[in-house]
């Protein structure tokens, strides 16, 4: 407990810390209340188009007259959901394969970890082009869930929990390298405790500190991610709302409605940058001596 | 592809086409046939059938771009190419339409047909290409689509029969056409024209803006929205130019759908919208709304037809009358289902995406629940809405001036496996009586007896609504004020067909 | 270390063949083949026309079987046509396969030449007011959406003060060396912004790391100057580990040049790619995406020889 308050001591964790909590609370909150204030604030009106702040709205209205604030809170919601589980589906995903081959070492290690640089070697943005594009009912998937309105958000999730596994899995791999040599793993080893046991009861607890940072840093490379995907018009599709494709078509207008391409990309940008801070700021508090990410 | 066609246009001749009054005429003919001049007439073709037969001549200065003349045997090549199953050309309906060309001489020579229609003197499709460079290619014809010259030597003067031809040709930049110096028609102002293809449309304003490019086509370059901000912004500097089309931008509905079958759920949904708030608000009034399915430029257009102002209550009304109440949470159920429909529209499109947000929340207004479903259009148009697999979809369809909605509308033109999902009917629209009427209309070769029927399909479709009509897309051309003579068509026939009238303003078209 | 560059390039092949097959068999999973857009985009076709031109493609026949006799051509480098040129795909993938690396290699060149004097001048002073500077860049540069920041810099530059092109490659009718210089400006500031980031902080960190070895305070005991025991000593020390991470970098920056040439509409590889993508054009999409990873993967064994030559310490076998 008292690393998390010398944690918290850190202006860096702090700061971004109490950013992220604001805007998470208002972008949940926000849209549930906004029915409150009725459906002529918040809804399509043609004949408010692209309006000027006032008190009302106070950033103005997009194409068709919605409140630009509230729907970049609703964006937001969307694309911090996306981070926040899709960086926890990957931390999963990178723990255990850096868990695997921290702990087995040898050519296990040689191989994931071979895997693991290809990965990020590799050109993937195309790939996850690709990879969104593809039918989904051609692999299996039920047509049911296929037809939601929400499978883009599902898709997006599962396609950058496929990729973003690495950067957790080299830093578990090598906590775990280094807890492997250590007096107590050795101690459980020779009282005959099978491999299973030692990785999940002996080593994991032990991670605890370099998974949330890493986790932390990996929030934001997702929303990163998916902001990108979702401009490109793979990701996140209207009229779900996500700061990615807020910004889609936003160069055609970029000439008389530059506040339309402004305003999300600013909150991405705060958003992960805050992420980056609390996440290095975290390690240096919570973790000193780990290996720093790649 | 619209892009090839803007190109061919300047540099290849069809035998007929319409003019920008939507009117057929000739362009690498003499005379259109018609049974008052007598060079067409209908024939007995045994087994019961009538077919007809055309006379045409190919204008006698006719020259490919290295001075060979353009000849019946070009012609008579040309067929074979079109009919030949291996040849790769997609329209092959076209030319299985001909059963026989007869040469009468170097430049004369009948079509028989296989059937009387009305557009029988339309051949706007048959391209003729260049027998004396191109039968080489086609030596194999299954390998002719790699070989074609158009595809491997496309500087070649000898391919080209337009008052231009291509000099230069750099795929996905541009195309420099130079005058063809055996054209014989009226000869081209320009001396050289540079069309550049630039996909980003703020790059294609900033070109323009600096120099670069004198004009923007309105075929192919800004979207209505777009050149409608660029107007406000540079409009003095330049001539804007709004062509309504035939882009008949509408919502298909799925008639297999228990909630669409009921015909005064469809009319609910029509009188349920603003269609001309979203035409005044987002398209500055430019793309006007369509009252059914041919726009007001058509030959066959008739303004005698039933017409959905916006008018919620009369909505509200009909679905209510149709046994869907209103609940508690806004939403209409009819025995316990709520009223929720789904709308698909081709995703990326940003001007369809926003329009169909504003459609989802005027239904919502009278209590029907929309889901958007967007694909991207070559899933949509390439799949989902090919093999029936939609509820509501909305996009455009294209043609030429008083196209017969067969494909669309009669009632054995709809997709399904047994067919191999041929057939433009995608929403099930069975009526005996549009069958009837497609049916008389290609047939009826009198003006005024024709035009009676077409003002009765129009009225029919827009009664029983099998898809929503929404508005005529406008065509936006970007022009210098200098130049003169470009005409845009708002049909499918690209402005380059009449390039040689293209010309600076105040100068007199050398002769 | 030719046995090495052998293995490596061996490695290579291994990689490239089974990527291909993975996205032979993903680019199958797409929805929608082009005979159905053709079926919908021409209301004349009949059943009959469909299964002829389903033959004539040889869309008929079984994923694996395509594959093979795919890949038995592609050996023969016959890659396909390009349904959306109508041109064999390498064909069109060449020049554009310069124009990309021209983006890559220019952002590359800037971003060095920016962070490694950044790097040095924060690593000198640990937690100095130029570190926090610094470091705050490298945040920035790794946070900021590289299409934001493209849109950004056309809004000010383009749209605002109109002094720089949005885009293109060259201004029509003019293709001068200034005028293709000019068009580059804003694509590779994009990525060069984008990319810097990471890099400098890799620069930063072991510089920092480096300076505090014996070795320096001997050479500054013996008193070498300040600016000989940064770049002579220290730098050369320091960068070691600084090529492993451009080695593993030139994937994510081939993503970076993707986003940046469809921003700035450059007629690059990346945006290519993206095109044939979207529009089904199969046999463009899947040699465009084995040759970006031929290239990112030769880029890779590049630096890896490169790491050889600065490092006297590492021999390969």
């Amino acid at each position: 407990m008292r690393r998390w308050r010398d944690a918290w001591r850190d202006r860096r964790v702090a700061w971004s810390g109490s950013l992220l909590l604001v805007l998470a609370c208002a972008a949940f909150i926000v849209p549930i209340l906004a029915p409150l204030a009725g459906q002529e604030w918040g809804g399509v009106d043609l004949y408010r188009r692209l309006a000027s702040p006032s008190l009302i709205h106070p950033l103005g209205t997009d194409e068709i007259g919605r409140d630009l604030m509230l729907r970049l809170l609703q964006g937001g919601r969307v694309s911090l959901m996306v981070g926040i589980v899709a960086a926890l589906a990957a931390a999963g995903f990178g723990t255990a394969i850096g868990l695997f081959a921290g702990f087995r070492g040898g050519r296990t290690d040689a191989v994931l970890m071979r895997a693991t640089d290809g990965m990020i070697a590799l050109p993937l943005l195309p790939l996850l082009i690709v990879l969104a594009a593809i039918d989904l009912k051609k692999i299996g998937v039920p047509t049911s869930l296929v037809d939601s309105e929400a499978i883009s958000l599902y898709r997006i999730i599962v396609l950058v929990a496929f990729v973003g596994w690495t950067t957790v899995g080299r830093i578990v791999r090598g906590a775990t390298l280094s807890l492997r040599s250590r007096d107590f793993v050795r101690a459980a080893e020779a009282m005959g405790a099978s491999s299973a046991r030692i990785m999940l009861v002996h080593i994991l607890p032990n991670l605890a500190s370099p998974i949330i940072v890493a986790t932390t840093l990996a929030v934001g490379e997702i929303i990163l991610l998916e902001s990108v995907l979702s401009f490109l018009g793979v990701g996140v599709q209207p009229p779900i709302a996500s700061w990615g494709n807020m910004l889609t078509g936003a160069q055609e207008t970029i000439a008389f409605a530059p506040q339309l391409a402004l305003y999300p990309g600013l909150l991405i940008f705060v958003t992960v940058i805050a992420c980056n801070f609390l996440g290095d700021g975290l390690q240096d508090a919570l973790d000193p001596r780990a290996e720093r990410r790649l | 592809m619209v892009a090839k066609v803007y190109v061919l246009g300047a540099v290849r001749r069809p035998l007929t086409s319409y003019d920008t009054d939507w009117k057929p005429v000739c362009l690498m003919c003499v005379e259109l046939p018609s049974i008052e001049n007598g060079l067409a007439e209908k024939v007995d073709l045994g087994n019961g059938k009538t077919g007809m037969k055309l006379t045409y001549t190919i204008r006698p200065e006719a020259r490919w771009g290295d001075g060979v003349p353009v000849t019946t045997e070009d012609v008579v090549f040309s067929y074979e190419v079109g009919k030949n199953p291996k040849s790769g050309v997609i329209d092959s309906d076209l030319y299985r339409r001909i059963l026989k060309i007869d040469v009468k001489d170097d430049k004369t020579f009948t079509i028989t047909s296989d059937r009387v229609t009305f557009d029988y003197a339309i051949h706007n499709d048959f391209e003729i290409l260049p027998a004396h460079l191109e039968r080489a290619a086609f030596a194999d014809p299954a390998t002719y689509r790699f070989h074609t010259l158009y595809d491997t030597d496309p500087t070649n003067p000898g391919l080209y029969n337009g008052p231009y031809r291509i000099a230069e040709l750099s795929p996905g930049s541009h195309v420099v056409l130079v005058r063809n110096p055996y054209w014989g028609g009226k000869q081209p102002y320009f001396s050289r024209i540079v069309i550049w293809a630039v996909e980003n449309t703020a790059a294609l304003q900033a070109n323009l803006l600096a120099g670069g490019l004198d004009m923007i086509a309105g075929e192919l370059g800004l979207s209505l929205d777009q050149a409608l901000g660029f107007e406000v912004q540079h409009g003095k500097d330049f001539r804007l130019t709004y062509k309504p089309g035939l882009s008949f931008e509408h919502i298909d509905l799925n008639l297999d759908n228990p909630i669409l079958a009921d015909k005064s759920v469809r009319q609910a949904l029509m009188f349920g919208i603003d269609r001309k708030a979203i035409s005044d608000q987002i398209y500055s009034g430019r793309d006007p709304v369509a009252d059914s399915l041919l726009p007001t430029l058509d030959p066959g257009y008739s303004s005698d037809v039933p017409r959905y102002n916006y008018d919620p209550a009369k909505a509200s009304a009909l679905l209510d009358g149709a046994g869907w109440k209103i609940s508690s949470d806004g939403i209409r159920r009819k025995d316990g289902t709520p009223l929720t429909l789904e709308l698909a529209t081709t995703s990326g499109n940003r001007t369809r995406e926003m329009i169909e947000q504003v459609l989802q929340a005027q239904w919502r207004q009278i209590g029907i629940s929309v889901k958007l479903k967007n694909q991207p259009a070559r899933v949509l148009l390439g799949g989902t809405v090919n093999r029936r697999n939609f509820t509501m979809a909305m996009f455009a369809w294209v043609s030429a001036p008083e196209n017969v909605p067969r494909g669309e509308l009669y009632s054995d033109q709809v997709p399904s496996a047994e067919n191999g999902w041929s057939g433009e009917n995608f929403d099930d629209y069975r009526s005996p009586e549009a069958d009837r009427l497609i049916d008389a209309i290609e047939t009826e070769l009198d003006r005024d007896k024709r035009q009676q029927l077409w003002q009765q399909l129009q009225a029919l479709y827009a009664e029983d609504l099998p898809s929503l009509p929404l508005y005529f897309r406008a065509e936006a051309f970007v022009l210098p004020h200098w130049l003169e003579g470009l005409d845009p068509t708002g049909h499918s026939a690209p402005s380059t067909l009449w390039v040689e009238n293209w010309r600076r303003a105040g100068v007199q078209a050398a002769k | 270390m030719s046995r090495f560059v052998a293995m490596r390039l061996l490695q290579v092949a291994a990689v490239l063949a089974i990527m291909s097959f993975v996205i032979y068999a993903l680019i199958g999973l797409m929805p929608g083949d082009p005979i159905d857009l053709m079926i919908s985009s021409n209301p004349h076709l009949t059943p009959a026309d469909a299964v002829r031109l389903k033959a004539l493609y040889g869309l008929d026949r079984p994923l694996i079987e395509r594959y093979f006799a795919w890949a038995k051509a592609a050996l023969t480098g016959d890659f396909g046509y390009s349904r959306l040129y109508v041109k064999p795909a390498f064909e069109v993938l060449l020049p554009r396969l310069g124009n990309t690396a021209l983006l890559m290699g220019a952002s590359i060149i800037c971003a060095y030449a920016l962070a490694l004097p950044l790097g040095i001048l924060a690593a000198r002073k640990p937690g100095s007011a130029i570190d926090s500077a610094v470091n705050m860049l490298c945040f920035a540069g790794i946070s900021v959406p590289p299409f934001w920041l493209a849109l950004m810099l056309i809004l000010i530059f383009a749209a605002g003060l109109g002094v720089l092109p949005a885009g293109g490659i060259a201004t029509i009718g003019d293709g001068s060396i200034p005028d293709r210089l000019q068009h580059l400006v804003l694509p590779v500031a994009t990525l060069t912004l984008a990319s810097m980031g990471g890099h400098l902080r890799y620069i930063r960190a072991s510089m920092i790391e480096t300076l505090r070895q014996d070795f320096i305070r001997t050479a500054r005991a013996k008193g070498a100057g300040e600016t000989r025991v940064l770049t002579r000593h220290a730098l050369r020390n320091a960068l070691i580990p600084v090529v492993t991470v451009l080695a593993l970098s030139f994937g994510s920056l081939f993503s970076g040049a993707l986003i940046t040439e469809t921003m700035f509409a450059y007629p690059g590889m990346g945006k290519l790619i993206y095109d044939a993508i979207q529009g089904n054009d199969f046999n463009l999409a899947l040699a465009g995406l084995l040759l970006a990873t031929l290239t990112v993967l030769l880029a890779n064994l590049a630096a890896d020889i490169a790491y050889a030559v600065i490092d006297p310490r590492i021999s390969y076998r």
